[in-house]
């Protein structure tokens, strides 16, 4: 029997803002920027949002949204506090409203000063999921996600071989992409000597293996696929969707395998409910707040082998005309860091056939992920309209 | 009329223990590496928490555990993320497969950065950084 939310949902209207390094507008403004271009992109009016589900820690609360878009009967307000797996993990969620009926169109937002307002050194104290980071390891000088990362990623190239040459490989044809696309932080070429050269932040990652720190906002509606008719596009459904939690999840130290973590229980729930596999994917828009993560990830999702993801990054494989190109829109490395929202863009995009001089040809399936708070993971699996 | 431009040298972060980890800094303190363990079904959990996740069992009490391990992975941190790791930058920071069965991040010191190694051998000591707070390090076996 088919899974009950596969196909009752999918991605009615997307809205970003630019993406900049400096802004002089709040995160909150940010984010309702990007709402109003996502229910417009949609067809519909703010009137016409009735669930909210913001990023958070940061940015607009129910309240916010109230007041500003003058939502006159909101029956869903929730928070998703999974860091950079909030995003796709909202889909699922929105996806259950509009299902059951609670909702008609539920807005997913991000508004974000990473560059202009609070750092990451200092953002992340104020988590509660970073609780036991603060006390263990902040004192021992161990607190940023690139430094509790860079630990797996180690671990990583010991056992299997994997190398900074293939880190480079992800960073160079991200930002490749992100030259395509335009809306975006990094603009220049890179190249793998210039990734090489740039300083260490905590070895093995370099500067140019790690996600921006910028500004910008970013938003989705999803709606339930029966009221199709009343939007200014075509839905792109939501085939499979799932969250997942990992052992040990607020302590990376302490996770039996440093290198897995939530996606692989999502993506167990996600490929079946959209009954597809790996081999049937167009298009991934993988989470990347650093280079390494996206390899560890396509072997988590079993686009090749554990151990394997060094290798499968190269020869063009990820790049635009290759068998998997990904993060078509330069991703966090590249366009802008809003949590992952703008992977879920980009993927609308690409199977609205949108994407511009970055369409994936003939795009019919994709998948998009999110990975956060040192190891939540979401899977969502997207296809074009029939 | 403006104060001192001289900013203030920055301060440790300091862990700030819970109910539940009192018993762990207290230890660090007299130079004790305890751990939790379950009075009911005996198994070790770290880092300390009020239910045993195995039969869930609220009783718990501290044993004292051996100091030695096996690396499981590193990073040498370069950017100091917290001004007050600057002066050291870049140091290594190791994590370990404790003897006793959990993991334990801590400065690895006196191992060249070539010769450190998944599996070498190590051994836990104490620093006191304050009159409250003893922060654990590694050493080579």
């Amino acid at each position: 029997m088919a899974h009950a939310l596969r196909e009752k949902a999918g991605v009615s209207g997307i809205g970003e803002t630019a993406y900049t390094r400096g802004t002089s507008k709040s995160g909150l403004a940010l984010q309702l920027e990007a709402s109003l271009a996502a229910i417009a992109d949609a067809g519909l009016s703010p009137r016409d949002i009735d669930g909210i589900i913001p990023y958070f820690p940061g940015g607009g609360i129910a309240e916010d949204f109230i007041a500003n878009l003058g939502l006159p009967d909101l029956t869903l307000s929730a928070f998703i506090p999974m860091g950079g797996a909030t995003c796709v993990a909202a889909l699922q969620t929105a996806a259950m409203a509009v299902a059951t009926g609670v909702c008609k169109h539920v807005l997913i937002s991000v508004g974000r000063t990473g560059y202009s307002g609070a750092r990451v050194s200092t953002r992340l104290q104020q988590f509660p999921q970073f609780a036991l980071a603060a006390e263990f390891e902040a004192p021992i000088g161990l607190f940023a996600p690139a430094q509790l990362y860079a630990q797996g990623a180690r671990r990583h190239m010991e056992l299997y071989g994997t190398t900074v040459r293939h880190f480079a490989e992800v960073a160079v044809i991200t930002r490749q992409h992100a030259i395509l696309n335009g809306n975006v932080v990094m603009n220049k070429p890179l190249t793998v000597e210039e990734h090489h050269a740039s300083r260490m932040i905590s070895d093995p990652f370099r500067l140019f293996d790690c996600s921006l720190e910028s500004d910008g906002g970013a938003a989705v509606i999803v709606s339930a696929a029966d009221r199709a008719r009343d939007l200014k596009k075509p839905l792109v459904t939501i085939m499979g969707v799932a969250e997942g939690h990992p052992e040990s999840p607020a302590s990376i130290a302490q996770r039996p395998d440093l290198l897995e973590f939530g996606l692989v229980k999502a993506a167990a729930r996600a490929f079946p409910m959209a009954g597809v596999g790996p081999k049937d994917i167009d298009v991934a828009e993988i989470y990347d707040c650093f280079t390494f993560t996206v390899i560890n990830q396509l072997e988590l999702l079993g686009f090749c082998k554990k151990g394997e993801g060094g290798p499968f990054v190269m020869n063009g494989g990820i790049a635009l005309g290759g068998e998997l190109p990904i993060n078509t829109h330069g991703g966090l490395l590249s366009q802008g860091h809003v949590v992952g929202l703008n992977h879920v863009i980009e993927l609308t995009r690409q199977l609205r056939r949108e994407a511009g001089k970055a369409q994936v040809k003939d795009a019919e399936v994709g998948l998009v992920t999110g990975y956060g708070d040192m190891g939540d993971g979401s899977l969502a699996i997207l296809r074009r309209a029939a | 009329m403006s104060t001192s431009a001289i900013p203030a040298a920055p301060e440790r972060p300091l862990p700030t223990p819970t109910r539940e980890s009192q018993p762990y800094w207290d230890g660090m303190r007299e130079h004790k590496f305890q751990l939790q363990h379950c009075a009911s079904c005996g198994k070790v959990r770290h880092y300390p928490r009020p239910v045993c996740p195995h039969c869930f069992s609220m009783e718990s009490r501290w044993e004292e555990a051996p100091l030695g391990g096996k690396i499981h992975t590193w990073t040498v941190c370069h950017h100091p993320f917290n001004f007050f790791f600057k002066q050291a930058a870049p140091h290594v920071v190791a994590l370990v497969d404790m003897d006793a069965g959990v993991r334990v991040n801590a400065p690895l010191r006196g191992i060249a950065e070539t010769d450190i190694r998944i599996g070498r051998r190590v051994k836990l000591g104490f620093e006191p950084v304050t009159k409250e707070v003893t922060l654990p390090f590694f050493v080579a076996e």
